[in-house]
């Protein structure tokens, strides 16, 4: 799950202010599960905004929208036309980076702005509470580290670990950060492999994380077939 | 077990080579440009140790950098030991500063991983917590990458060197750090990447590393590496609380503790005398765990840090019985001179 | 009959086991939120009969109530008796509404005023139809107003019922008995297109035993009737009375009070098997009354003609093996009980005098040929109900048929032919959960005093009263509101296992999509007020309502020339107020100055939006007050309304307006003992607010910034 946490109120209205009509859309995936960007976060955002522009007196209005991911095409499609249809100046989406990104390639000159912080790929480990799992390195090692992620849950990133600042478990930047190699070694003993940690795990290739540029998955199955053909030539 | 062929031909390098017990000294560099602050240092420990650790950006506080102060402190005559984090410099960096270091005359090198960016000197400083850590390649990777540079004349992607750089490859060691039982694991693996020589985070609990040191003794890794006992010299009883809760991987019995506590309570309220006391006790503290530790076989050396109190360090050495240190021959740096330009090994 | 909540295939129990349907769940709930004229309307709409039934009806409703099984039914019939008795004056006002639009021509005889003569009667009014009652008797009601004692069923609470059925346009002619004075022939020529026999069961069955002739051996309806009439029989001495049904029980209570000594109760049955209500069995032994189980009068022993006594003979099964009535005796096993008076309740037969002169079928054994599914008689136009079609049943079964009655007229009119009407059984939401019930709190049901038995037996007054207002409103807030429980939207819903993790109940679950078992769901509403897809609804709290609620109120409001400054709405927990009137009267005084309250039937619902949404509409502060400590329904769920409230202030202080506009305080004592305080001390906080924002002054105008 990707986690967000909605922006500050009073920075989300510095955004817009200066906008008489505005469209606040939700994402019903991800940003529903992490409570940042829901239907219900949207009617949330929406009554505070007005609220606030109520005790200025100003006249702005506030519209509200929600889809099924604000990352694919068909569920944005509707969003698009309504911009056009409603005379929306400007758009605040509660989804994540990514929502925002798409949402503004397909609006192309009404300016989407970004109610929520993008942070992680994480997890609930206990009810309300997400735990950064997941790097996105592109080439995953978790066969090697027992299922916990070095990248992601170290904070130095060490993939030869632990360093010498783990204490009592937890990491030497914070005792509420868990150090990711003090899992990593409880869980290889449980499963019996804790000796496969005197391999060394050499320096990595980076290339296929964001490192080396932002990245790209193409599905040629997934293409558009044009119309009209006749088939296969025999 | 005394190697035949000199790695680096330093003169640490020497010293463990002919097996005396080794002394290595940390100076920490300033946080400006003021050479004069390192000359000064140098001077100061002049001979009293086998070589000098310089730090580099420790606790995440940006200081003039090591490879500048230990080529500052080699003007003065003294041998040193640069340190490289993996924190600051991706693995391009790291392999141009050594090569940079090795054309600048430096031969020893300790690699280790770094403290994270946003420890800002355990919170006293401002430091720069924001900053991007690289951390591209870890401590252990790039002890592997320097010996492939020296050993085998390749960069760490592959391309050939022709001018090798000799350095003493060293790491650091926390014996008693959590998870305990996977220490001794971490020390083989930097001893299977090639590890030359190790210092340890700074041990009070004697007993525990004892115990952790017959482990390694088991392993058999205090033949293939030359294991340095990390001793930081305690000014006062604050000193011991802060180390053994904050900082990870020391432990302070309570031994020590009451005997800090003692020396300062017999002062009363005179505070000045307290100072006197406790400062008197962490030297007599110190002394005792050099004597201690050089018991401990696989010993091969200790590495004091007597952080902004380096002008003590000539006192502990002397009651150690440390000093003088051993001078090594003139003829111990043709051998040096005589490896440097062997491109291969015979 | 309303179909059932939209998110739901079955209804609440109480619903289903009713005769008609009368909506007992949503009774309980207009009762809980003061709308007890909304509430009348419900109960007149589906039975005429309704403060007849709030007396006597032997409530399936509550039998079926799932509440039982925490700790006790929730007492419908209480409460409507509470509606009826609190709604007297709109009854009357209400019957303005009951004529009906466009009038037919044609007319309809019914024969006979009981509940379902009258019911059809009723029915085929306000359908327009011209309809005329006949009633052999002086006045109206059948064996409501003619054979059930008073201190069962007052007569005022009869004519209650047919006042209003009367004023709607049925004419009633007494003292007229078809098949005596006109038969069914004479009504068609008068112009009546059809007619409906509701002649019910009016003679007492008696018995063929030796000695049977032998005075002071009476029958029950007769007897019952001179208890009614203006001078009453005297009883002294030993009565037995033969019969274990409802009727004897009348017959023998009736006798205590008129002075009898020893009343015994002779039944075939043993006490299990005895047809009449387990409560009824309860008072009349309360009242002294002996029930002997399992005798059969064999003869009548007397002296002079007069009876002395009763030989009895050991009854040993009353039913067949297919349930049939075939009682068994051993005549070995005999008794005697003696007896100054014996009064036979062995069950009543339909007087069939109606049908007389008419070519009306009457098969053996004196039973009109008839059929059950289209209450059709042999002749074509004239139909039968009630009693006299279906056998002996309750008076709200009797109600039933006749809603039954007019519905097949009505159609036959219209079309010309008859309709079929099977008897189809809703379907029923399941028991509850042995698990379920165990979380739910616990609250004693009210119990109303009743007369001590000494001093019941002085009179023929009733021996229970009514509910007060606080009592109606404490047992309203039992009912568990089955089938009203929360429902997630499919489409919207992201399976993110919120609602799952917030559920004191552990009702909610995620297959695909979120799914809250209707047998489970106690309706609380936290996982509404959490799910972050705003994706699930409760039926039985429509936030919809509360934001139109609110909405109208701040339009009033800014239709006026002096907008209250400052102007502070308060949620208040519908389940501390102990009368409405407190609401009406203090609510309607406090909103002049500018506090306006809204009735939330449990605080812990709103959600962010609810609360941040008075603010949207101007408001300059928010009251909440919930329940009093300990009294919360709902476990976590204050806690979970503090979470909200903290979020919702949060949105403020970051939107520059300052949280700590909103309140939060729980009821101390009583809605009517703290809130007043709570909405002052509230408002001078809010002033004070005001007035350092944005220096306004005590004058309510803006001062410049």
């Amino acid at each position: 799950m990707i986690i967000a946490e909605r922006k500050p109120l009073n920075e989300i209205k510095s955004f817009i202010e200066n906008y008489r009509k505005i469209l606040i859309v939700g994402c019903g995936t991800c940003a529903t599960v992490c409570l940042a960007g829901g239907e219900a976060e949207v009617k949330v955002v929406a009554s505070g905004l007005r609220i606030g522009f109520l005790r200025e007196d100003m006249e702005v209005e506030i519209l509200e929208d929600c889809v099924t991911r604000q990352c694919e095409p068909e569920f944005v499609q509707p969003l698009v036309e309504r911009v056009e249809n409603d005379g929306v100046e400007a758009v605040l989406s509660l989804g994540c980076g990514v929502g925002v990104n798409f949402l503004a390639d397909r609006l192309e000159s009404v300016p989407v702005f970004p109610g929520v912080n993008t942070e992680f790929f994480g997890a609930a480990v206990e009810p309300g509470v997400w735990v950064e799992m997941c790097a996105g390195c592109g080439n995953c090692i978790l066969h090697l580290t027992g299922g916990i992620c070095p990248i992601a849950r170290c904070s130095k990133s060490i993939l030869n670990g632990p360093c010498g600042g783990s204490q009592d478990g937890k990491c030497e930047i914070s005792p509420d950060v868990d150090c990711g190699w003090n899992l990593i070694v409880e869980r290889m003993k449980k499963i019996g492999t804790l000796h496969r940690l005197e391999e060394l795990i050499p320096p990595r290739d980076w290339s296929t994380s964001r490192h080396g540029g932002p990245r790209r998955v193409v599905h040629e199955e997934l293409a558009p077939v044009p119309q009209g053909d006749e088939g296969p030539a025999s | 077990m005394v190697p035949a062929v000199l790695k680096s031909g330093s003169n640490f390098e020497r010293v463990l080579r002919d097996g005396h017990f080794a002394v290595t000294v940390e100076i920490g560099p300033p946080m400006d440009c003021n050479e004069e602050v390192v000359l000064e240092k140098a001077r100061l420990l002049r001979g009293l140790a086998d070589a000098f650790n310089i730090t580099d950006n420790q606790t995440g506080v940006v200081r003039l950098s090591s490879i500048a102060s230990a080529v500052l402190i080699m003007r003065e005559g003294l041998e040193a030991v640069m340190q490289m984090t993996c924190r600051d410099r991706n693995r391009l960096a790291i392999q141009a500063d050594i090569l940079g270091a090795a054309a600048l005359g430096i031969k020893n090198c300790l690699c280790i991983a770094g403290d994270h960016q946003s420890f800002g000197a355990a919170g006293r400083l401002k430091g720069h917590p924001g900053a991007k850590n690289v951390y591209d390649i870890d401590s252990i990777q790039l002890v592997a990458a320097l010996k492939g540079m020296r050993d085998d004349g390749v960069q760490q992607g592959g391309d050939p060197l022709e001018k090798r750089p000799q350095i003493f490859i060293g790491a650091a060691w926390t014996p008693l750090g959590d998870p305990i039982e996977i220490r001794p694991l971490r020390l083989k693996k930097k001893v299977e990447a090639g590890v030359d020589f190790i210092q340890t985070q700074g041990v009070f609990d004697i007993e525990r590393f004892r115990d952790q040191m017959k482990v390694v003794i088991d392993m058999g890794l205090h033949e293939r590496t030359a294991i340095l006992a990390g001793i930081i010299v305690p000014k006062n009883l604050g000193m011991l609380k802060y180390m053994n809760s904050s900082v990870a991987g020391v432990s302070v019995p309570d031994s020590l503790m009451k005997r800090m506590e003692q020396a300062r309570s017999a002062a009363g309220d005179d505070k000045k005398q307290a100072r006197e006391n406790q400062a008197e006790e962490g030297i007599k503290i110190t002394v005792e765990l050099i004597e201690q530790v050089r018991e401990i076989s696989g010993i091969r050396g200790v590495h004091i840090q007597a952080i902004e109190w380096e002008h003590r360090v000539p006192e502990i050495l002397q009651r150690a019985g440390l000093v003088p240190r051993p001078v090594l021959s003139k003829g111990g740096a043709k051998d040096a001179g005589k490896s440097q330009n062997n491109g291969r090994r015979g | 009959m309303e179909k059932p909540s939209e998110a739901s295939e079955s209804y609440a129990p109480c619903i289903v086991a009713c005769p008609v349907h009368t909506d007992t769940r949503q009774l309980a709930e207009y009762i809980t939120e003061g709308k007890y004229e909304q509430a009348l309307d419900l109960l007149l709409d589906t039975n005429p009969f309704s403060s007849v039934c709030g007396r006597i009806c032997h409530h399936p409703c509550e039998q079926s109530c799932r509440r039982a099984k925490v700790d006790a039914p929730v007492g419908l019939m209480k409460l409507k008796r509470f509606v009826i008795e609190t709604t007297q004056d709109y009854r009357i006002t209400r019957r303005e509404k009951l004529q009906p639009k466009e009038k037919r021509n044609e007319k309809i005889a019914v024969v006979g005023s009981g509940p379902s003569g009258l019911t059809a009667a009723y029915d085929l009014v306000k359908m327009g139809f011209q309809v005329t009652v006949f009633e052999r008797a002086q006045t109206p009601g059948g064996l409501l107003g003619h054979a059930i004692p008073r201190y069962r069923l007052p007569y005022s609470v009869v004519e209650e019922d047919i006042e209003d059925i009367l004023a709607a346009g049925v004419k009633l002619v007494t003292g007229k008995e078809i098949g005596q004075d006109h038969s069914i022939d004479d009504l068609f020529e008068q112009g009546f297109r059809s007619i409906l026999l509701a002649t019910g069961l009016s003679e007492s069955r008696t018995l063929n035993i030796p000695g049977i002739d032998s005075r002071g051996i009476l029958l029950a309806l007769p007897f019952l009737k001179s208890v009614l009439s203006p001078k009453p029989p005297s009883m002294s001495g030993r009565v037995v009375v033969i019969g274990g049904g409802n009727v004897a029980i009348d017959v023998a209570r009736s006798t205590r009070r008129l002075g009898a000594g020893k009343v015994t109760m002779l039944c075939l049955e043993s006490h299990d098997e005895m047809p009449a209500w387990e409560w009824e069995i309860e008072e009349a032994r309360e009242e002294g009354i002996t029930l002997m189980n399992s005798w059969g009068p064999k003869s009548v022993f007397s002296e002079d003609s007069t009876v002395k006594g009763l030989e009895l003979k050991r009854c040993v099964s009353v039913f067949d093996a297919d349930g049939s009535f075939n009682p068994q005796f051993d005549d070995a096993d005999t008794a005697t009980v003696p007896a100054d008076t014996a009064i036979i309740a062995i069950g009543q037969y339909g007087d069939l005098t109606c049908v007389k002169g008419s070519s009306l079928e009457v098969k053996a054994g004196e039973r009109l040929t008839s059929d059950p599914e289209t209450l059709s008689t042999s002749r074509e136009g004239v139909f039968v109900c009630g009693e006299l079609l279906t056998g002996p049943t309750s008076s709200v079964e009797a109600v039933r048929d006749g809603h039954r009655a007019a519905k097949s007229i009505a159609h036959y009119l219209d079309h010309g032919v008859l309709l079929t009407q099977p008897y189809l059984e809703l379907p029923s939401l399941d028991d509850l959960p042995d698990e379920t019930a165990e979380k739910i709190k616990k609250q004693a049901p009210v119990t109303v005093e009743m007369l001590l038995p000494q001093e019941r037996l002085k009179e023929f007054t009733e021996i229970e009263g009514g509910f007060t207002e606080k009592e109606a409103l404490a047992e309203a807030r039992r009912c568990l509101a089955c089938t009203t429980g929360a429902l997630a939207d499919e489409e919207k819903c992201a399976a993110c296992l919120t609602c799952v993790r917030i559920c004191p109940f552990g009702v909610a679950t995620v297959e695909k999509t979120a799914i809250m078992p209707e047998e489970k769901c106690q309706a609380c509403g936290l996982c509404a007020a959490a799910c972050p897809a705003a994706a699930i609804a409760l039926k039985r709290f429509g936030t919809n309502k509360m934001k139109e609620q609110l909405q109208d109120l701040v339009t009033g409001l800014k239709g006026t020339s002096q907008l209250p400054e400052p102007l502070i709405i308060s949620y208040c927990c519908l389940f501390e107020v102990t009368s409405r009137g407190f609401v009406h009267e203090k609510a309607v005084e406090y909103g002049k100055s500018g506090i306006y309250s809204i009735m939330v039937p449990c605080v812990a619902r709103l959600s962010v939006p609810d609360i941040l949404s008075p603010f949207e509409l101007g408001a300059d502060g928010l009251t909440i007050i919930s329940c009093s400590e300990g009294s919360c329904l709902y476990p976590t769920a204050e806690e979970r309304l503090l979470g909200r409230i903290r979020q919702a202030k949060s949105v403020l202080d970051e939107i520059g307006v300052g949280g700590e506009r909103i309140d939060y305080w729980k009821t101390q004592g009583s809605a009517e003992v703290s809130w007043t305080s709570f909405w002052e001390i509230s408002r001078r906080k809010v002033h004070q607010i005001e007035k350092g924002s944005k220096g306004h002054d005590y004058s309510g105008e803006k001062t410049s910034q």
